[in-house]
């Protein structure tokens, strides 16, 4: 339980913002150190970080919920509940959380491990299985993006006669 | 926008903490600690062993009446189950190694399918296309056919059409031995 106690925070809040869902978060983060301790785990200590290997579980895990959730939504359009709407507790992380909703999912994923949890570009690059260079430029447009989409929440100058 | 507005502003959208039940749930889905079922009865199953063989000598030297025979023949019973006692042992102590030591699982050469542990003297693979087969090491039991064998760090069986091959990163028995498969589903 000392793995569990020393990853699972950073671990919940990524799957959690990727996700939108609390509940999804949760049986992700379980289900990724349960993995950990089944025959035929792919984590090798030689080639890389249990905190890269487990960000990049999560990862893996939050996008086949995402893109099941979304067929599910083509199929039969009844489910309302998106990251947005369980983020709208304020206005202004409610447009945060809603701007980054609209990200490409590319650009999403490299934003939340680089601003939320920290990592290193290198770390990013080895989770998302991209070149640094490539991580690096989504950062950026991410970026770009949410500059432009949050324009007008941004801090107004004081104005001086 | 400068940089640093933008972080203040994605500093907004706070995650929640993950509920403090998220811990207990995860324990309780640990798999629990391999059980050594064999180990207490095993010192039982060589003390009777060595007083059944004993037994058999001294019958067998002093010449035997019907009535020795059948007692005899009693002691060859259970001598055998004693045997296969101790077989099972050793197929829990190997099933453990297995699943301590990182197997892989190679299906006509190819890395696929998958092992579960359910059982402390079988290994079910998953053998996709031909379903779930339950391996047992030890021979001799109903509904099991001899399929393959043990070797160093590998078990090898047919599976259907299959090839199927269980790598270990330890080495399992030192001396090669046969396996048996059941088809599950």
């Amino acid at each position: 339980m000392r793995l569990f106690d020393d990853h699972h925070l950073p671990l919940y809040r990524f799957a959690w913002r990727l996700t939108g869902s609390a509940a999804d978060a949760e049986d992700i983060v379980q289900e990724c150190f349960l993995a950990l301790l089944r025959p035929g785990c792919g984590f090798d200590p030689g080639r890389t970080s249990l905190r890269t290997y487990l960000f990049g579980a999560v990862r893996n895990q939050a996008l086949n919920r995402l893109r099941r959730r979304e067929e599910a939504r083509a199929i039969e359009s009844t489910d309302d509940r998106t990251p947005e709407t369980e983020a709208l507790r304020d206005e202004m992380a409610g447009a945060v959380a809603a701007a980054i909703a609209e990200l490409p999912e590319s650009q999403r994923e490299v934003l939340l491990l680089a601003h939320y949890e920290q990592l290193s570009l290198a770390e990013i690059a080895e989770i998302t299985e991209l070149e640094v260079t490539a991580v690096k430029s989504r950062l950026q447009r991410a970026r770009a993006t949410l500059r432009e989409t949050l324009a007008a929440y941004a801090p107004r100058p004081e104005r001086t006669i | 926008m400068n940089d640093t507005e933008l972080d203040q502003l994605l500093d907004s959208w706070q995650a929640p903490p993950p509920p403090r039940s998220l811990r207990d749930r995860l324990r309780a889905r640990f798999p629990r600690a391999e059980r050594r079922r064999f180990t207490h009865p095993l010192r039982w199953v060589l003390v009777a062993a060595a007083a059944s063989v004993t037994l058999a000598i001294g019958m067998e030297k002093t010449g035997a009446s019907p009535w020795d025979f059948r007692v005899g023949q009693a002691f060859t019973g259970f001598y055998d189950h004693l045997v296969h006692l101790v077989d099972m042992h050793h197929a829990s102590y190997t099933v453990g190694i297995v699943r301590n030591s990182q197997p892989k699982v190679y299906i006509n050469g190819q890395l696929a399918g998958s092992l579960q542990f359910k059982h402390a003297t079988r290994i079910d693979v998953d053998v996709p296309g031909e379903g779930v087969f339950s391996v047992m090491l030890v021979r001799g039991l109903n509904g099991f056919t001899e399929a393959g064998t043990i070797h160093g760090n590998v078990i090898e069986f047919q599976a259907g059409s299959k090839q199927v091959r269980i790598e270990c990163n330890t080495q399992l028995v030192h001396s090669e031995r046969p396996v048996s498969v059941r088809i599950r589903r």
